[in-house]
């Protein structure tokens, strides 16, 4: 009797391990900072922002937008189609507060036939770099990666779902959103939709 | 020699007693629990709020059971250094499972510190919210449902397009 208890609760334990798996491999597969390089970069930093809102959270986030109104109700069903949105935004004190070993461990993250990159920015003179990848799928948006490298400034963006580069605009009313895409905003190509929609 | 028993026997009580009413003050978990760990850590005084409690009726009844369980505390003249990670960390394992990270803003020089956690609680969603502005420390957790709010929200914005007709 025992033992079968034993055996059911192992099985329950196992399939829980077995759905939780991928969900969270979902996540972790696309977002580029090991946990040991966000701790560095936060303990170096003087300024740190954070956000990490995965569905579950994007989807109860949107019910608090007014469907009625015409641009809410665009920015909701955004929302609503998103997978998650991750933002992470380093301020320094100084420069060489981060390696260039570093952004290119990052960029090498996204090196995958997915991912095409449609902004490669390089200033010799500021040392500053701006990488846009999109991700697509059957020929239609399904993320978005942004690396923004200044001397004193690191940002990441990370958007995964259907998403087109003009739509990052609508997103910058959520919480810190607003300055890390306020950064990168201005250097999406004006011609590009980003996909088929 | 049985009364010498007697009087040993109550000191070890009271003791019994004591001990899981201290164990339990200093691992107190969620709203008070975080409040309680930043006093003790800071050495800082919360400021409750009176009759929050009421309060948090009166504004569950007002928007329909869209917004509840409210706990408020405010600490004054807060003049700590506080190391963003290991508020974080605090904050985190005082509220417990199930309580996910969505804001974090971190200030080194600044003393600015914000942290917003959010917890799907079947229909509704909690919602905990730290700030440190210079030298006011906020401490906020709420318990909203969006759908009612949102009816509770859209009423007063119909009262404000009939007024602005």
């Amino acid at each position: 009797m025992r033992s079968g208890i034993k055996n059911c609760m192992a099985a329950l334990l196992l399939s829980a391990a077995a759905l939780a798996v991928p969900a969270l491999a979902q996540t972790q597969d696309a977002w580029p900072l090991s946990p040991a390089l966000e701790k560095d970069l936060a303990a170096r930093a003087s300024d740190v922002t954070e956000v990490t809102l995965g569905k579950n959270m994007l989807a109860f986030a949107s019910k608090f937008m007014n469907g009625k109104d015409k641009d809410n109700a665009a920015v909701q069903q955004l929302i609503q189609g998103l997978d998650g949105i991750y933002v992470r935004e380093y301020d320094f004190d100084k420069d060489g507060q981060y390696s260039m070993e570093q952004i290119e461990q990052l960029r090498k993250a996204f090196e995958t036939p997915e991912w095409q990159p449609i902004v490669r920015e390089r200033e010799r003179k500021s040392g500053e770099t701006t990488d846009v990848l999109m991700k697509m799928v059957n020929g239609e948006s399904h993320g978005i990666f942004i690396l923004d490298a200044e001397p004193r400034e690191l940002t990441l963006v990370l958007i995964l779902g259907p998403i087109r580069m003009e739509d990052l605009s609508k997103l910058g009313g959520i919480g810190g959103l607003g300055g890390a895409l306020g950064n990168v905003e201005g250097i999406a190509p004006k011609g590009k939709k980003g996909g088929g929609q | 020699m049985t009364s010498m028993r007697w009087y040993l026997l109550i000191p070890a009580c009271v003791l019994l007693l004591l001990v899981p009413v201290v164990v339990l003050a200093g691992g107190d978990g969620g709203f008070d629990g975080v409040v309680s760990a930043i006093e003790t850590r800071y050495n800082a005084h919360a400021t409750r709020i009176p009759l929050m409690g009421l309060m948090s009726v009166v504004s569950g009844t007002a928007t329909h059971g869209g917004m509840g369980n409210l706990h408020v505390a405010e600490f004054d003249n807060f003049t700590a250094q506080v190391d963003g990670n290991e508020l974080d960390r605090m904050v985190e394992q005082k509220l417990g499972d199930g309580w996910e990270r969505v804001i974090r803003e971190t200030s080194r020089k600044g003393g600015e510190q914000t942290l917003i956690l959010m917890r799907p609680e079947g229909a509704r969603m909690g919602l905990f919210v730290l700030d440190l502005d210079g030298s006011e420390l906020d401490v906020v957790q709420v318990s909203v449902d969006p759908d009612h709010l949102q009816d509770s929200i859209g009423k007063y914005s119909h009262h404000d397009h009939d007024s602005s007709d």
